[in-house]
């Protein structure tokens, strides 16, 4: 069975064009280019646009590629106590939010009131005193009155329980009785120290001024005395000189 | 694994000049080129345990480039653009070349490889990707089939319309002494 090569067989002589290709085939397509000068022609061109091809090259650059191996150290973990909350039921944690919230309420006395003057949000325990007593309804007298009752009868049971608690502190008190006296014996004695030492130094400082005194005098009557000698001494000088010039004496 | 590293740079050392060379001329540009080669080989390296060997490992490397590069091909959305290389100096490269090749030659030279690189900008990818597989890195028919996922009758198509489309534009830019195989 002979082999032929027609010129539309375009994959067999790319095949040609770059050697893979079978014996036989081969064969065919040389008996074929020998008498089909197009056929013949066409392998010609196409094998010299494959030398043109060799003369694109790429830029010699240096690339120098190279894995680098991370650090085989482990991230460091950095070991933190449990948050406290985080061990908690998210239930309970929004029980806890809740009653956060109504506490929050009840010290800050929030109060509502819906009035002639419309609706009222006050919060704060002097909003409540302050308030006039003449706004309040009838209504609202009676639930004051019962809630100042109820209020005095705390107020009492109160100040009961605060006598009854004083016999338990009595030896508390007596404590502090004995560290006060002790601590006025203190500061007395230290009064006393510095009285004592403020009047020495009063002592030797009259003392001081006592002696600066008598110096001070001694200095002043040698002073008068010697000014004393010397208005004599001139006044029998300026008679001398009156006496010899026959002037008489004024 | 300082073993499979120090292995696998021995590997990169030996294929990133053909998988730089591929990358450039598939998609034309240097600087893109080294960032596909680079990631080419990041890519290969974490894939490496999943590689079983039932492909040769150049394969499975121009499959990784190849694919990086239609990548950037379709996200740049546009065709690739052929450089010259810069800082290329002529007469200093004429001087390396030695006395064989002469500035006129060099030049020649130069501006024929810049009117086949413009040329491959005219071929649609799949024509380009084959004819630079088959011209520059000699894969077999059956290989570029396996690569570009296609029939092997498909591949000698691409191959053969690039190169007629090459061939029209060499001669209209003059370049017509083809020479005999």
């Amino acid at each position: 069975m002979s082999i032929t090569f027609s010129c539309d067989d375009k994959d067999t002589l790319i095949s040609y064009l770059y050697g893979e290709i079978d014996a036989p085939v081969r064969k065919a397509v040389e008996d074929h280019l020998a008498q089909c000068a197009a056929c013949a022609a066409e392998v010609m061109a196409l094998g010299g646009v494959r030398s043109e091809l060799g003369l694109w090259t790429p830029p010699e650059v240096e690339l120098d590629f190279q894995i680098v191996k991370k650090s085989a150290a482990p991230a460091a973990t950095v070991l933190r106590p449990a948050r406290w909350w985080s061990t908690v039921p998210v239930w309970a944690q929004a029980a806890a939010a809740v009653l956060v919230v109504a506490a929050g309420l009840s010290i800050a006395n929030l109060q509502i009131k819906s009035g002639p003057e419309g609706l009222t949000v006050s919060t704060g325990w002097m909003v409540q005193t302050a308030a006039p007593v003449a706004a309040v309804s009838p209504s609202s007298d009676e639930a004051w009155k019962t809630a100042l009752v109820s209020l005095e009868q705390q107020l009492r049971t109160e100040i009961r329980a605060a006598r009854e608690d004083q016999p338990r502190t009595a030896s508390s008190t007596a404590v502090d009785d004995a560290t006060m006296r002790r601590v006025q014996q203190l500061i007395g004695e230290a009064e006393q120290r510095h009285e004592r030492a403020l009047a020495a130094r009063f002592v030797e400082y009259a003392s001081d001024m006592d002696m600066q005194r008598r110096a001070d005098l001694q200095m002043i009557s040698r002073g008068m005395t010697n000014y004393q000698s010397e208005v004599l001494r001139q006044r029998q000088m300026l008679n001398n000189v009156i006496r010899v010039s026959g002037t008489p004496q004024q | 694994m300082a073993g499979d590293v120090d292995s696998f740079n021995q590997l990169v050392l030996r294929w990133e000049r053909p998988i730089y060379a591929l990358a450039y001329r598939v998609i034309g540009r240097d600087e893109d080129a080294r960032d596909v080669a680079q990631e080419t080989f990041l890519r290969a390296f974490r894939a490496l345990p999943g590689f079983k060997g039932q492909a040769k490992f150049s394969s499975w490397l121009y499959r990784i480039a190849l694919n990086l590069c239609r990548d950037w091909i379709r996200r740049k959305k546009r065709t690739p653009v052929v450089e010259m290389p810069e800082g290329v100096d002529v007469v200093e490269l004429a001087s390396e070349q030695g006395p064989a090749e002469s500035i006129e030659d060099l030049v020649a030279r130069n501006e024929m490889s810049r009117i086949v690189a413009e040329g491959m900008k005219l071929l649609p990818d799949e024509q380009r990707t084959a004819i630079v597989l088959k011209e520059y890195h000699g894969l077999t028919f059956q290989e570029i089939a396996d690569l570009q996922g296609c029939p092997l009758s498909t591949v000698k198509t691409r191959l053969y319309q690039g190169l007629s489309v090459l061939r029209k534009h060499l001669e209209s830019q003059g370049m017509t002494s083809y020479r005999e195989q």
